[in-house]
């Protein structure tokens, strides 16, 4: 028999929650799907997809940018991780600071800054020329992968650094012990060890790889993957089809549902938690190995911040309209102060909105879903994991076609962008709130009980101080996600209700890099001051940012 | 007149689980109370129940001659001390201590005397403005006992609150929490599963197995008087005679006999050994065979292979020269008064 409390009320308030912005959203995708242009219940959407070979091509090609980008993820990441946590690095934190800044800047600056730098025109490409090598632009598949593995390795590097620092090193010794040579020592005892964390790491990378629309549409030149095929269906002036792009959503989303369980079974079993005790030792190098091992480190880290490093450099350099001029000036920042205040403003508040949302509401359900277990809960819990595997560009069109008609009309408004951006990082906030309460013992709430504080002033006066730091954290990386995100605003903005990302997307388009990177680089700093506070408040805990 | 009174309670979890199975206990004011039992035997469900946190299924407990059920836990004014020490910590050591202080409305000079009182108590004087974080397990129960004990409540409640720390401290720990309750007066229940420690701790234990009450009584009492065959192989240890023969033989001639015995048990610092074929006045005696010795300092452990089965004599101050081989001959010493008699239903009766 529930009783009708606060607790079974914000039970039915979340669950409201996710019916209105999750479940109504998504099932009109899955609808609309169905459906053709008169609203005659039709699978032609599906059997065109089959049928055409443009979409069969986008298919492929999401797969293989999935596949190149865990590739090209795992290889840099575990080199990276494995340099850093056995050997003797100089400036081993500087190296994860790099890593960061490549997770925290939105991709497609890094796409932009590799076509400034090896594009048709590139810099680089150019001065070899002039030398007399000629390579070919970056444009293209390889491209896009290059840029994913230098995006998205740190996924690979955090998860497996993590790992490898906690093998104990007795493991080890044993396997030496019993007579194992360096090479199978580490094949049958390290590398099984951390293999759990390498899949989970190298599948993130994987969806976020298929999720991600600026780098193809930037880089591909032709080269289409599921999520621009869905943006030009959606997007196209002329016959936009937008049952077609449901369609296409729906496929991203089970493309990207069957990565998500796999990456989340894989870290289930990544607890192999080694005791703190017996810790690996780093190996000092000598000679042309410590020199090989100090050149992978740092060329993986200054190639993954290359875009930033660019685009700080090149939002100093003096421009005359779009184009570059030689010498150094303040003109890209000034047009942003006079022009574009407002894309600023809307980022800021957008991100700060969603931000105070996620953070009330999924501290609260994060306590329901903690400290209530019950079947409610655990399906509540589950219903969660959906916003996980919507790539962004698909939660925008499932907003556009539950909210543009019918009860609640969003389209066009800053709530629309808000919410889209809450519903999407509500889930982590919720997950680690119930797990930092679950790491609390109830002991705790009970001595102060037995103290003489009711339950209620229990929780505040000893739960929640206790908590309040994680929360801070987690609410500052929320906000590094909303302040870069980019491909559903792209879908939900109209002029009004710009954002910096969308700005500077559409910047790069009218070839205007110089205000783009001034954008980019206020968008980092705003980023790094979150991260700071973060870091501040839960210690340096990079794994929190993944 | 007992203090604190359970009658009949009983816990139900699920459809069958009996956590706690009619269980009756009272303590009297004052008394060091100790729940002793395995895990799963409902002695910490018990505690709970009496502290507020679980409700019990049915039953009655009072206090002071006031039904507490009807009380919730934060208002019943009972101190309770954690098996994973339950310390804040975000707040000092003195803020911790003062914790249950501050809703009692007890003005802040006689806070600082009696949080001061408290803490030279349990000997932490000193670290009063620390933070518990980087204290030793020790040091964090002795903050937990300092809290729970500073509201003088009505009734201290301990969980296990050593079973977390290593041996020494154990022990030295548990002499102090023993001195400290004889001085403050307050009737407490302590939960352990460690026999020794309630043998050492306790006026009075009450053995639980399975739910239900096994024996209550003095640790003489349940040690040397054990009233179930349980009893007597959870506090300490038993040997059981093999049936047979030769087992009606050796009672014969110690003149035992309890036709409803369904088995007899001694304990092995009950026997004696001597050189084979020596003979005792008032024992029988059992040529055997030593199978192992082991030396642990104080005492050693002879297990003698007898026609009564595999016995294990302990034996006290064993010098150099007690060192027994394996295969030599023995004698195992049986005294009248060591051999137990337990029922078919495991009850103790005779011997």
């Amino acid at each position: 028999m529930p009783r009708f409390n606060f607790w079974t009320v914000v039970m039915i308030l979340t669950w409201v929650l996710l019916f209105v912005l999750l479940f109504i959203p998504v099932g009109s995708v899955l609808i609309s799907s169905v459906y053709d242009q008169e609203g005659n219940l039709t699978f032609a959407n599906y059997l065109k997809f089959l049928g055409e070979p443009r979409f069969h091509q986008a298919f492929i090609n999401t797969l293989v940018v999935g596949f190149g980008g865990l590739l090209g993820a795992l290889l840099l990441g575990s080199i990276m991780a494995f340099c850093v946590s056995r050997f003797v690095i100089r400036g081993g934190r500087f190296v994860s600071l790099l890593a960061i800044l490549a997770l925290v800047s939105p991709p497609f600056i890094g796409a932009y800054s590799w076509i400034v730098l090896f594009g048709a025109g590139g810099v680089v490409r150019g001065f070899l020329r002039d030398i007399g090598i000629n390579m070919p632009p970056i444009y293209g598949v390889g491209g896009i992968l290059i840029v994913f593995s230098l995006k998205f390795y740190p996924y690979v590097y955090l998860m497996v650094s993590g790992a490898l620092s906690n093998v104990n090193r007795s493991l080890e010794e044993a396997a030496e012990g019993l007579g194992l040579t360096p090479w199978q020592r580490t094949m049958k005892i390290s590398f099984p060890m951390v293999f759990p964390a390498l899949t989970a790491g190298g599948l993130l990378a994987l969806i976020h790889a298929i999720a991600d629309f600026g780098t193809p549409r930037l880089l591909g030149r032709g080269y289409n993957v599921l999520a621009t095929e869905a943006f030009t269906l959606y997007s196209a002036e002329v016959g936009s089809n937008m049952s077609m792009a449901t369609t296409i959503s729906v496929i991203l989303i089970l493309v990207s549902m069957v990565f998500v369980m796999l990456q989340r079974y894989m870290s289930r079993r990544n607890v192999y938690h080694g005791n703190m005790i017996n810790k690996p030792v780093r190996i000092q190098l000598k000679g042309w190995r410590n020199v090989l091992a100090h050149f992978a480190v740092y060329f993986i880290g200054l190639c993954g911040a290359m875009p930033v490093i660019i685009s700080v450099i090149y939002s100093f350099r003096k421009t005359s309209g779009p184009v570059f001029q030689d010498g150094f000036a303040l003109q890209s920042y000034e047009r942003i102060l006079f022009n574009l205040g407002d894309v600023v403003r809307n980022s800021l508040t957008f991100s700060v909105a969603a931000v105070v949302l996620i953070v009330m509401v999924g501290t609260v359900v994060g306590v329901l879903v903690a400290r209530r277990t019950n079947l409610n809960t655990a399906l509540l819990d589950g219903a969660f994991m959906v916003p996980y595997v919507m790539p962004g560009i698909v939660i925008g069109i499932a907003f556009i076609a539950a909210f543009n008609t019918g009860p609640i009309v969003l389209t066009g408004t800053a709530l629309i962008i808000i919410l889209s951006i809450f519903i999407r990082r509500l889930p982590y906030t919720v997950r680690t709130t119930a797990s930092s309460l679950r790491q609390i013992s109830p002991s705790m709430e009970e001595a102060a009980i037995s103290l003489g504080y009711s339950p209620f002033q229990a929780f505040l006066r000893i739960t929640v101080p206790l908590i309040v730091p994680g929360i801070i954290a987690g609410g500052m990386l929320s906000f590094v996600t909303a302040i870069n995100e980019l491909s559903s605003s792209l879908v939900l903005y109209v002029g009004s209700t710009m954002t910096m990302p969308v700005r500077i997307y559409l910047l790069i388009l009218d070839g205007d890099f110089g205000t783009a990177a001034a954008l980019s680089t206020l968008l980092l700093l705003l980023s790094g001051c979150a991260v700071y506070i973060a870091f501040r408040f839960m210690g340096r805990n990079e794994q929190a940012l993944l | 007149m007992s203090y604190l009174t359970v009658s009949n309670a009983t816990k139900q979890f699920g459809q069958s689980f009996m956590a706690l199975n009619g269980v009756s206990v009272s303590v009297a004011r004052g008394e060091f109370f100790t729940l002793l039992g395995p895990s799963g035997c409902g002695k910490t469900t018990l505690l709970r129940a009496i502290a507020g946190f679980n409700d019990l299924s049915s039953g009655e407990i009072t206090l002071d001659g006031s039904n507490l059920r009807v009380v919730p836990p934060h208002q019943r004014d009972i101190g309770m001390v954690f098996q994973d020490y339950a310390v804040f910590p975000h707040l000092s050591v003195f803020d911790n201590v003062a914790f249950g202080l501050k809703p009692r409305k007890v003005p802040a000079s006689e806070i600082k005397t009696r949080v001061t009182q408290a803490l030279d108590a349990v000997r932490l004087g000193a670290m009063a403005e620390r933070l518990p974080a980087a204290m030793s397990g020790g040091q964090q129960q002795r903050i937990g006992l300092a809290r729970a004990m500073v509201i003088n409540p009505r009734l201290l409640l301990m969980d296990e609150p050593l079973s977390n720390l290593d041996a020494k401290l154990r022990i030295e720990l548990r002499e102090e929490i023993r001195d400290i309750q004889k001085q403050v007066d307050i009737a407490t229940i302590y939960v352990t599963h460690d026999q020794e420690e309630a043998l050492a701790i306790s006026d009075r234990i009450c053995v639980m197995n399975a739910g239900r009450i096994e024996q209550v009584g003095t640790p003489q009492e349940i040690y040397g008087n054990p009233q179930t065959r349980f009893v007597a192989e959870f506090v300490g240890t038993l040997n059981t005679f093999t049936p047979g023969e030769a087992l009606d033989a050796m009672l014969g001639q110690l003149g035992l006999s309890v036709p409803e015995a369904a088995s007899w048990s001694v304990r092995p610092e009950r026997l004696g050994l001597a050189a084979s074929g020596s003979s005792a006045e008032g024992a029988a005696v059992l040529a055997g065979k030593v199978t192992k010795y082991t030396y642990l300092g104080r005492e050693a452990h002879v297990q003698v292979e007898t026609p009564v089965g595999t016995l294990v004599v302990q034996v006290a101050n064993p010098g150099m020269s007690a060192t027994r081989n394996e295969g030599e001959a023995v004698s195992v010493l049986v005294p009248r008064d060591a051999p137990m008699a337990f029922g078919a239903d495991s009850a103790r009766i005779g011997g």
